[in-house]
């Protein structure tokens, strides 16, 4: 039943496969220094945006291929097969780097948006006051 | 035809990719452990057959490279939530941008500082910097500044399953309540998967974090040509 679905958005995916394709051919005549994917993404987006594409037209494809993503970069995670030291002290470095970085990430941005949003509250119901 | 000869090889590998993800993910649909999360038990599952059947990672990719191709179709297919979520973007851009650019200047200080101290080597250092955001962006990034593509996706993955982990901690302990700024925490920090999160706390919370990612992804790509002239200004090599 999933797998009939799926197939019937093969047009879909090859639609956004074909903007894939144009935006390497752009990236390789102008010499851009973009990855020819993200130029890709930019003239669907500028498609979509002048309605020149219909949005069911790629709707579809583009959240299955969004939600099966990780497929596709398995592949690459597999590089630890090179990485034996990961393993050992390299590994717990890496691992203590990427969660101590990481929660300040979340904190910093989380504490931005927060501030700036109570901000925008604050100025917003000041005015109305008025 | 012996299974040690290339093309066999390589379609055995192909295969064994696809099954054990499709199984992987049908197994955590059922049983959300965290351990269990297709980006860590799956591929760590293919490294044990790997080791196990002497399968180097260089002919393990000679037969599925092409999966990682297919990162290019995706990133186009990013074009789609930014479309439909434009009127979200007209009216929270100022917010999206800064928190954005804070969040981007945390990590990539950090992670470098860090590496610093504990005496990574270049590569790995480089690799670890474009890590806070999606795969397919966060590959570009890293092969725009030197660093490995292949090991910012390892360290990408770890983000996000991380990321999730402390996330909830994080907002149990600091006083963020507003939803757009609770998604935006998941979006930032661990990119798809805190997508995923941020859906199981509200529709604005997903929105706000589907949106922060495919932004932070984009305007890192958009950068990154300068990142990289900047990072080589800091350390001439």
């Amino acid at each position: 039943m999933r797998y009939r679905t799926h197939l019937k958005l093969l047009p879909q995916v090859l639609l956004l496969a074909l903007f894939w394709l144009v935006g390497e051919g752009v990236v390789r005549l102008t010499h851009l220094p973009l990855p020819g994917s993200i130029v890709g993404m930019f003239l669907l987006l500028g498609g979509l945006l002048f309605g020149a594409v219909p949005l069911r037209a790629v709707k579809g494809g583009a959240y299955l291929l969004l939600a099966e993503m990780l497929l596709f970069f398995i592949p690459a995670v597999l590089v630890v097969l090179d990485h034996g030291e990961f393993l050992g002290i390299t590994g717990l470095k890496i691992l203590i780097l990427v969660l101590v970085s990481t929660m300040l990430v979340m904190a910093s941005t989380g504490m931005t948006v927060q501030w700036l949003s109570d901000r925008q509250h604050r100025r917003a119901s000041t005015n109305a006051s008025h | 035809m012996h299974p040690t000869d290339p093309l066999p090889r390589a379609a055995l590998w192909a295969t064994l990719t696809i099954a054990i993800y499709a199984g992987n993910r049908a197994l955590y649909r059922r049983h959300r452990a965290w351990w269990l999360s297709p980006i860590l038990a799956g591929p760590a599952l293919l490294c044990l057959l790997a080791v196990a059947l002497r399968t180097s990672y260089r002919s393990y990719l000679y037969g599925t490279h092409w999966l990682v191709a297919l990162l290019g179709p995706v990133t186009v297919a990013f074009a789609i939530p930014i479309y439909e979520h434009r009127r979200l973007i007209r009216e929270s851009w100022k917010l999206l941008a800064a928190g954005i650019v804070v969040g981007c200047i945390v990590s990539v200080v950090s992670s470098w500082l860090l590496a610093d101290l504990f005496h990574l080597n270049e590569s790995i250092k480089l690799s670890l910097l474009p890590r806070s955001m999606s795969t397919p962006f966060a590959m570009a990034v890293s092969r725009s500044i030197g660093g490995a593509p292949d090991l910012t996706a390892v360290f990408t993955a770890m983000t996000g399953v991380l990321g999730v982990a402390v996330g909830e901690g994080l907002l149990y302990w600091l006083p963020i309540r507003s939803t757009f700024a609770r998604g935006a925490l998941f979006g930032m920090g661990a990119h798809g998967a805190g997508v995923a999160k941020a859906q199981h706390l509200g529709s604005e919370e997903a929105s706000s974090a589907g949106l922060v990612m495919v932004l932070v992804g984009l305007s890192n790509v958009l950068i990154a040509p300068w990142l990289a002239k900047v990072l080589h200004w800091i350390r001439p090599s």
